[in-house]
C-alpha cells in the first residue's frame, strides 16, 4: 500500500459507522479522493478541526486495495477562519465546493480546478471575492470541467445572438432568434446578460447589477442542473437565505 | 439449535448502535439469567420511552408531560434562552450547573450541503416564543462548525433587528487543556478571540 503526500481542500464529509468519517477532498496532484478517516468523530487531537469544509490541508494518504485511500494525519495549512464569520461566505465558499465537488470524478487529476479553488477561497477570506466574484468562479470552473457555456455566439447557427437572444441549457448557452424554434428550452434573456457573463469569462472583473446577477444565478443554475443531472444543494440555502 | 426467543432478542440487541454480535450475545445471557422482574422491568421501560417521550410544545426538549421541566420550573430565569442543536446539548450544558435560564432545542442546524434549511428547524417556533418580550438574551451554543457557524450567524441576522442582545459560546482551549498538544484549529480560534485583562 503505497503512502503519498498532497495538499488538499476538504470539499465535504460524512459521517461513517459509529466514530470514523468519510472525507471528500479534492488534492492539487491526485485529484478528488474520498479517504477513510478513522476515529475522526472520537478522537480529539488526530484531526480536530481540519476535517471541516474549505479547510486547505497538507494530508498524508495511504491507497488501499479499492478506490477509497485512507487518511493519516491532516495539518492545516489555511483554515479561512475569515470566511467562517459572515453568513454569505460560509454560503459561497460551500457553493463552490459543492460545485467543484460535482464536476469532477475521482482519480481524475484537476490542478488548475484546485488552483481555482484555492484561489477563490484566499480572496472570499480576504473580503475580496463579492457575488459577482461567484459567478466568475462557477463560470471558470465550468471551463475546465470542459461544460463552458457559450455567451458570444449561437449555439446552434454560430452567428451573433441577436437583439433578442435566448439561453437554451441543452444546447450550451445563446441561442438566436431565427435558431430559436429548434430550441424548446430556450428563455429570452437581456443582451447585457450575455454580454456581463462573456466579460466575466474573459476575466473582467466588473461587478453586476443586482438584477443581472440575479438573472446569471437562474441561467447558470439551470445549465449546472441540466449537465449534473441535479440542482446544487447549497444554491437552495443560498436562495432560503436569501443570499446571492 | 438456539432458541427462537433468543435469536430475535440477539438480532434486536445487535441493532443498536455500537452493539456487535457478540456483545448483543452477552446482552441477551445478562437478560437471560437476571430476574424474571428485570426483564419486565425493560421491556417496559422501552415501551414506556416510545409510548410517553414527546417534545415539549415550549422549547421542544423532551418531557412526557406537555411542557418539560426546564419550562415549568418557575426558578429558572425567563430572561435569558440558550438556543441549542440537539436535547443531547442541552443534557451537556445542564452538567456544568452554571446555567439558570430557559432552552430552545432546534433538532439540527443549517446545513447547505446537505440541504437542510431553516424550514426544517424549530427556528419559527423559536421566533414565535419571543413574541411575548420575556427574553432579553439568547445564547447561541451551536457546535463550534461550519454548519454550527452558519445557524449561528443566521438567527443573530433574524434576532439582532429584534432588539435582542445575542451572545456566542467562547470557542478556545479545554480547562486543564495543554497549549503543546492543542490542534491547530482550536489554537487559532484561542488566539483570535483573545480576552483583554
Amino acid at each position: 500500500m503505497e503512502r503519498f503526500a498532497d495538499e488538499a481542500l476538504v470539499l465535504s464529509t460524512v459521517d461513517y459507522g459509529e466514530a470514523d468519517r468519510l472525507v471528500t477532498l479534492l488534492t492539487r496532484e491526485h485529484g478528488k479522493l474520498t479517504a477513510f478517516a478513522a476515529g475522526a468523530r472520537k478522537s480529539k487531537r488526530r484531526f480536530a478541526g481540519a476535517l471541516e469544509p474549505y479547510m486547505r490541508l497538507r494530508v498524508q494518504l495511504v491507497e488501499t486495495r479499492g478506490s477509497t485511500v485512507r487518511l493519516d494525519s491532516a495539518d492545516i495549512v489555511a483554515g479561512y477562519y475569515t470566511a467562517r464569520a459572515e453568513l454569505s461566505l460560509i454560503a459561497r465558499a460551500l457553493y463552490a465546493v459543492e460545485l467543484c465537488r460535482e464536476l469532477t470524478r475521482e482519480h481524475e487529476p484537476h490542478p488548475e480546478l484546485f488552483a481555482l479553488l484555492e484561489d477563490y477561497l484566499r480572496r472570499l477570506d480576504a473580503k475580496e471575492a463579492g457575488p459577482t466574484s461567484l459567478l466568475a468562479f462557477e463560470l471558470a470552473a465550468l471551463a475546465h470541467a470542459g461544460l463552458m457555456p457559450r455567451f458570444d455566439a449561437c449555439a446552434l447557427c454560430g452567428g451573433p445572438p441577436g437583439e433578442r437572444p435566448r439561453f437554451d441549457q441543452s444546447h450550451g448557452g445563446a441561442v438566436c432568434e431565427a435558431c430559436s424554434g429548434r430550441a424548446r428550452e430556450a428563455v429570452v434573456v437581456p443582451t447585457e446578460l450575455l454580454s456581463g457573463l462573456r466579460a466575466l469569462q474573459e476575466g473582467v472583473r466588473q461587478p453586476l447589477s443586482p438584477e443581472l446577477r440575479a438573472r446569471a444565478r437562474g441561467v447558470l443554475n439551470v445549465f449546472i442542473s441540466h449537465h449534473l443531472g441535479r440542482r446544487l444543494k447549497s444554491v437552495d440555502f443560498m436562495a432560503q437565505v436569501g443570499l446571492d | 439449535m438456539t432458541p427462537d426467543p433468543l435469536n430475535r432478542l440477539v438480532a434486536q440487541l445487535a441493532k443498536l448502535p455500537g452493539i456487535g454480535e457478540k456483545t448483543a450475545q452477552r446482552l441477551a445471557f445478562h437478560i437471560l439469567r437476571a430476574p424474571g422482574e428485570y426483564a419486565a422491568e425493560l421491556s417496559q421501560a422501552i415501551r414506556e420511552v416510545k409510548e410517553k417521550v414527546h417534545l415539549c410544545t415550549r422549547c421542544f426538549s423532551l418531557t412526557d408531560t406537555e411542557l418539560c421541566g426546564f419550562c415549568r420550573d418557575s426558578k429558572r430565569d425567563e430572561r435569558t434562552l440558550c438556543v441549542v442543536e440537539t436535547f443531547a446539548d442541552l443534557m451537556a450544558l445542564e452538567r456544568t450547573r452554571e446555567f439558570k435560564g430557559r432552552y430552545h432545542v432546534l433538532h439540527g442546524v443549517l446545513s447547505p450541503l446537505d440541504g437542510v434549511g431553516p424550514e426544517q428547524l424549530r427556528i419559527k417556533e423559536l421566533l414565535e416564543r419571543l413574541g411575548d418580550g420575556r427574553v432579553e438574551e439568547l445564547i447561541l451554543a451551536t457546535n463550534p462548525d461550519v454548519e454550527g457557524e452558519a445557524t449561528a450567524l443566521y438567527l443573530t441576522r433574524l434576532l439582532k433587528p429584534m432588539g435582542l442582545r445575542v451572545s456566542r459560546i467562547a470557542q478556545g482551549l479545554p480547562m486543564g487543556g495543554d497549549l503543546e498538544y492543542a490542534d491547530q484549529a482550536t489554537l487559532a480560534k484561542a488566539l483570535s478571540a483573545r480576552r483583554e485583562l
